[in-house]
């Protein structure tokens, strides 16, 4: 059995528009295992988000080798990558992005349909009970707090029982106690299920409460500590 | 949950730009149905109409033959007089099988409508009237007793709207004369059921016109000997001889080409409302650009977005259909009476004919129009790419 879910080979990502050209990576090499849970650090502009939307099949890479789960997604059509999003990659943003019109179930209920998963009606429900929200489940995301609606969208993105879990600064629009808490529900879910997550934060005091930290900087990977716990 | 409940859902957040879009098809829908409709039983109600008249020729005196045969139709008076010796003249001609005269007569009755006023069509006949029409039957009484009887048989709506029976009198306004209603025809579904009817020589008596007819209607052995019959006729100066089937193709002529002219309106109108759906599936498709990003980010495949906005484009236009049809079919009784206004001549019977068929055709047209409508907006959605919107949200 294959030990890592993703493996990256001097990935380099160029986004060029017609004035100017910015190299958001600079082939960088990031091999993550099964089970771990990382954090991407680093400034503004480092790369964190396009390394991740490129780990995520949000995006394509310009050059270098990727692979996901044993997949080259740079061979795939647009209709396997949103096979493989669906399956197999759960995605948290900072902005949360829940659908306004759904409620906190229906939000959840969501990947399921997209995967055509009409069965499994149990599963939106318990992960909503498991992030700590089964009294909010006919809420709609303005009747939520900020702390709640990232809990939806974490509940959300396990919905299909994805490998992996992204997050793309999913603290940066909650206060300092529901970061905490969010950051112990990634520890949890780490622990408890073995689910593999990678996290971008600004925050290094939450940051380190990951099994591994990787320092990105300029595009390039400047550091990467494992901590022993 | 489903596709289906979801793209339901998307369209009832925004209810009432989704209700005015579905508006928009219910009226095209409508217009279409009840055009359709009334085409068909137009075509129907007239060709029974004619049918129902029972002769086939009439002889009037010359003058606009259209204009005649639609009074004829009417049952209306105001026909120019022709001479009985022309009656007698041609009643042994060898292709008649039926010949009756006729005198049409019209009185302003101040007390008709219940006090509101009216004209009342008097109608002149000998028995071989009925003979000729063969779907005119008594409903109660009978034939008058002499030639020349103060009576009246009463049309099956004359009758009902007098609410008169057999034995009551009635008179003519204006003149001095009563009769005594002897029979009431049944109900025929032609414009003769509201007129009363009085023997021949009585009606000449009363009307001052004595040895006038305002027509002669006549069947023939044979139809296709009509333009043999017409040659025969042609000598005599004063009158011209109507064939009704002419006079119904020249009627369904007139009200085809109006029918043109109101179909293309209907096209606009359906044309006008595909636009509005395109428009406001495409806005909705525009304001939701961060939706369908967070959609496809999180699984919705290109195929999945495109049936979700493709899905909405069809609940409007299957909304639109059937509010349309039933629309169509309880309006239609609002439409026949306006119909009936502006028609130079309106037949009996219903005029709008909406079958299961035509209901079954224009809701099939109209999810064939959601089907291409949908195509534009639903591709546009499915392009969108999720990075860009995530971007965005940075």
């Amino acid at each position: 059995m294959r030990e890592h879910i993703v493996k990256a080979d001097k990935l380099k990502k160029v986004y060029s528009s017609a004035s100017q050209k910015i190299i958001a990576l600079k082939e960088i090499d990031i091999e993550i295992k099964k089970g771990e849970f990382v954090t991407i650090m680093g400034p503004s502009g480092a790369g964190k988000t396009t390394f991740l939307n490129l780990i995520g099949c949000l995006d394509r890479p310009t050059s270098g080798k990727l692979d996901i789960l044993g997949c080259d997604p740079t061979k795939f059509n647009e209709e396997k990558l949103s096979r493989i999003r669906v399956e197999e990659i759960g995605f948290v943003f900072e902005d949360f992005f829940l659908i306004s019109f759904l409620n906190a179930l229906e939000n959840v209920q969501l990947p399921l349909v997209f995967a055509r998963n009409y069965k499994n009606n149990n599963r939106p429900r318990d992960l909503l009970k498991r992030v700590g929200l089964s009294h909010r489940l006919t809420h709609f995301p303005n009747e939520l707090s900020g702390g709640e609606l990232q809990r939806v969208a974490v509940a959300r993105a396990l919905a299909n029982n994805p490998e992996i879990l992204l997050a793309d600064e999913p603290t940066g629009n909650l206060d300092t106690k529901n970061a905490q808490e969010l950051f112990s529900l990634f520890r949890n879910l780490n622990r408890e299920e073995g689910l593999t997550i990678v996290v971008a934060t600004h925050n290094v005091r939450l940051g380190y409460s990951a099994d591994r930290v990787i320092h990105l900087n300029d595009g390039k990977m400047e550091k990467d500590e494992r901590l022993v716990k | 949950m489903k596709f289906f409940i979801l793209a339901y859902k998307n369209l009832k957040r925004r209810k009432s730009r989704s209700f005015l879009t579905i508006g928009g098809v219910a009226v095209a829908v409508a217009v279409l149905v009840a055009l359709l409709g009334f085409n068909a039983g137009y075509q129907e109600a007239l060709t029974s109409d004619v049918d129902k008249m029972g002769y086939q020729v009439v002889v009037t005196a010359k003058g606009c033959p259209y204009e005649a045969a639609t009074m004829i139709l009417n049952g209306e008076a105001g026909l120019r007089f022709i001479d009985e010796d022309i009656y007698n003249q041609i009643i042994s001609d060898p292709d008649i099988d039926k010949i009756t005269p006729l005198l049409a007569q019209l009185a302003y009755d101040p007390g008709k409508q219940g006090g509101k006023g009216g004209f009342t069509n008097y109608l002149g006949i000998e028995k071989s009237y009925i003979e000729l029409k063969p779907n005119v039957k008594f409903k109660s009484g009978g034939w008058f007793s002499a030639e020349n009887a103060n009576e009246a048989i009463l049309g099956y709506e004359a009758a009902e709207s007098e609410q008169k029976s057999v034995g009551d009198k009635i008179s003519i306004p204006d003149k001095d004369i009563t009769l005594t209603i002897v029979g009431i025809f049944e109900r025929t579904a032609t414009q003769e059921d509201g007129a009363v009817f009085l023997p021949l020589k009585t009606a000449q008596r009363v009307f001052d016109v004595e040895g006038k007819l305002t027509g002669i209607g006549i069947k023939l052995k044979q139809i296709e000997k009509i333009s043999e019959f017409e040659e025969r006729l042609y000598p005599i100066a004063s009158i011209q001889v109507i064939s009704m089937s002419q006079v119904k193709g020249t009627i369904l002529n007139l009200v085809n080409s109006a029918k043109i002219l109101i179909m293309s309106v209907a096209f606009i109108a359906i044309f006008v409302a595909i636009i509005g759906v395109i428009n406001t599936i495409l806005m909705s498709v525009f304001e939701r650009t961060q939706e369908i990003g967070i959609m496809k980010a999180i699984g919705a495949s290109r195929s999945d977005i495109f049936k979700l906005i493709w899905m909405e484009t069809l609940i409007i236009c299957t909304l639109g259909g059937i509010f349309g049809s039933v629309i169509a079919i309880f309006g239609g009784n609002l439409t026949e009476l306006l119909v009936r206004k502006v028609m130079p001549y309106a037949p009996g019977g219903r005029l709008l004919l909406i079958t299961p068929d035509l209901l079954v055709y224009s809701f099939l047209g109209v999810i064939i129009v959601g089907i291409i409508s949908g195509l534009y907006p639903a591709f546009k959605a499915a392009s969108m790419r999720p990075i860009e919107v995530i971007r965005s949200g940075e």
